[in-house]
């Protein structure tokens, strides 16, 4: 199914800027994908104990995590086990059991937002890129996944988000098969926008799941010409677009996000909404240009000392022919 | 070259030493800084050493990483073209290499006395390739890596994957092969060379006694070259490391490279 066509089949028409716009999408194969969250939708589904998109979430993922090893091995020399085995219902933040929450935002005034968090699927995810195994990685469609058959659990992908969104549990994954105790501490979990649902041509389920189509998910282009729509019409403000390099996801307020950030207290599991925030990897692009210009360096220094070499070479044969003459 | 006067043998010029020495040490400092993108600096404690606190910051590190490969990366290739152009093949795995090593491994232990070297030795010459090919997959392998972190982190899964783990065992290769580099000098008879890429030089009773084919190389080359042979004969004149001190040497390294020993000479000079 062309993207056109994806459009058009749209069940639920919110086609403000005149696209056909899918709440519940067919997201065919190929192409690059972008969410839009509509804080301005969003209503924290009131008449439910669990938000919908976390509860289809949680339905979805509720065998993501295997059966973790009991004891679950004490790592060295920092006996920090992350455990949520026995905890798996909390819905109100991430855990590697629970890839999406919603924040209640109270604004003040009397006025109450409500904002899914989830991970963001950077454009240049550092959580993946730096990862030491190539556990995590960023697919052309702009889902970014853990690997968990590869991942180790050392939880470097959580140091390098500024959202800290990977969680951590321990006592699972391959780790245990190689040196337990003292390389690696289980799985980082997080979401993964669906992938495989992606690929079988449906929307991750919170979208899907979504009764107010507060969640969308399209062609990057048309996510990002909609949500600059949207936020024009509102009055409003985009999250996402330039933050951490840029990402996949895009929220659009009606309220500033640097007052949506001022209801946010950043935790374990509970990421902040700071606007602006710096793509920490981008301090090391510029040497790392010069790495791949490295090459380029060598050779010319070769020719350079190689010429060097002949042409004294051949002033000294031209002086030991004068002696020899 | 031999320096008669200070009983010395020119092993290396300062080409040369410039090279080793920015491989080995851009060497150590991508081996420690790849190893604090392991999560394991602030795991074991290593970031709370003084002066090392940096090991827990993966972007520094990543910083160290970029900036030593430079070095690295840079004198690889200086060294392929460098001595591509020039002809050197001294370390090039000639045959019967293998077996000859073994001979010399026997020879260690005591087991029979060495036989004579020329310049090089000849597991000297195999432990250069087996170096040579590691780098150069480490290199390739951290291009990639490299690009990937700046311009593709779409880049296809199997290629990175490829990279990654390329990279992650050539790396523990590396460890090795710089482990049984070192073990070598700590072999008796190895220790002169410790000098050589020291200094440049070892000494000339040294290289009589167990390189002998390499002196006769070079005593040969002293000799005045045979007249009307100009055009194919092949003066050395790269500075060496210690030829500033020398009270000048009775003959530059004039070389006959029309067969011979004295082409061989030239070329592992």
């Amino acid at each position: 199914m062309g993207r056109r066509s994806f459009l058009k089949t749209s069940a639920g028409l919110l086609a403000a800027s005149g696209l056909a716009w899918p709440g519940r999408a067919h997201a065919g194969n190929g192409g690059r994908w972008a969410t839009l969250i509509d804080l301005s939708l969003c209503d924290g589904c009131p008449e439910r104990e669990v938000p919908a998109c976390v509860s289809a979430c949680k339905t979805l993922n509720q065998d993501t995590v295997p059966r973790v090893a009991d004891p679950i091995p004490v790592p060295w020399p920092r006996k920090n086990i992350e455990d949520w085995s026995g905890k798996r219902e909390v819905f109100n933040r991430l855990t590697p059991y629970n890839y999406i929450y919603v924040h209640r935002a109270d604004i003040g005034g009397g006025r109450t937002l409500f904002v899914p968090r989830r991970c963001m699927h950077c454009d240049n995810p550092a959580c993946a890129t730096i990862c030491p195994f190539s556990a995590n990685h960023k697919f052309e469609n702009g889902a970014v996944v853990i690997d968990r058959d590869l991942c180790f659990g050392g939880a470097k992908c959580k140091t390098v988000c500024p959202w800290e969104i990977p969680q951590r549990q321990s006592g699972v994954g391959i780790y245990l098969h190689v040196l337990p105790g003292y390389m690696g501490n289980g799985v980082m979990y997080k979401c993964d926008l669906c992938n495989g649902r992606l690929q079988e041509g449906k929307p991750p389920a919170c979208i899907e799941a979504c009764p107010r189509e507060a969640m969308l998910i399209g062609p990057r282009r048309d996510a990002f010409s909609l949500a600059e729509e949207r936020a024009r019409k509102m009055g409003g403000y985009i999250y996402g677009k330039n933050e951490n390099g840029g990402t996949s996801t895009l929220y659009v307020s009606p309220v500033s996000f640097d007052l949506i950030n001022g209801t946010m207290t950043k935790a374990p599991g509970r990421p902040d909404m700071k606007v602006g925030v710096e793509r920490q990897m981008a301090g090391t692009d510029a040497i790392g240009k010069a790495v791949l210009a490295a090459p380029a360096l060598g050779i010319a220094a070769g020719v350079a000392g190689a010429f060097k070499w002949l042409t004294n070479r051949k002033s000294k044969v031209k002086e030991s022919g004068k002696e020899d003459g | 070259m031999i320096l008669r006067e200070k009983g010395l043998v020119v092993r290396h010029s300062i080409v040369e030493l410039v090279e080793h020495w920015a491989v080995a040490l851009s060497g150590l400092a991508l081996v420690l800084s790849g190893m604090f993108e392991m999560p394991l600096a602030n795991r074991y404690y290593i970031s709370s050493i003084p002066g090392l606190a940096w090991s827990g910051d993966f972007i520094v590190s990543l910083k160290v990483h970029y900036a030593a490969s430079i070095v690295f990366i840079a004198a690889a290739f200086f060294h392929l073209v460098y001595h591509g152009i020039r002809g050197d093949r001294g370390m090039i795995p000639q045959k019967g290499d293998l077996r000859a090593s073994m001979e010399v491994m026997k020879s260690f232990f005591g087991r029979r006395k060495e036989p004579p070297f020329h310049k090089y030795l000849p597991e000297q010459r195999l432990a250069y390739v087996g170096m040579a090919v590691i780098i150069a997959m480490l290199i390739l392998s951290g291009l990639v890596k490299t690009y990937k972190n700046i311009y593709a982190p779409d880049l296809s899964y199997a290629v990175v994957l490829w990279a990654t783990w390329t990279h992650n065992i050539f790396f523990v290769l590396f460890v090795l092969a710089f482990l049984a580099h070192m073990s070598a000098i700590v072999l008796r008879p190895n220790r002169p060379m410790l000098r050589g890429i020291l200094t440049g030089a070892v000494s000339l009773d040294y290289a009589a006694h167990r390189h002998p084919l390499w002196v006769a190389e070079m005593e040969a080359a002293e000799v005045v070259p045979v007249a009307g042979k100009t055009g194919d004969m092949t003066v050395e004149t790269e500075e060496s490391a210690v030829a500033d001190t020398a009270p000048s040497p009775p003959a530059e390294r004039t070389e006959n490279t029309v067969g011979g020993p004295s082409a061989d000479g030239k070329k592992s000079g």
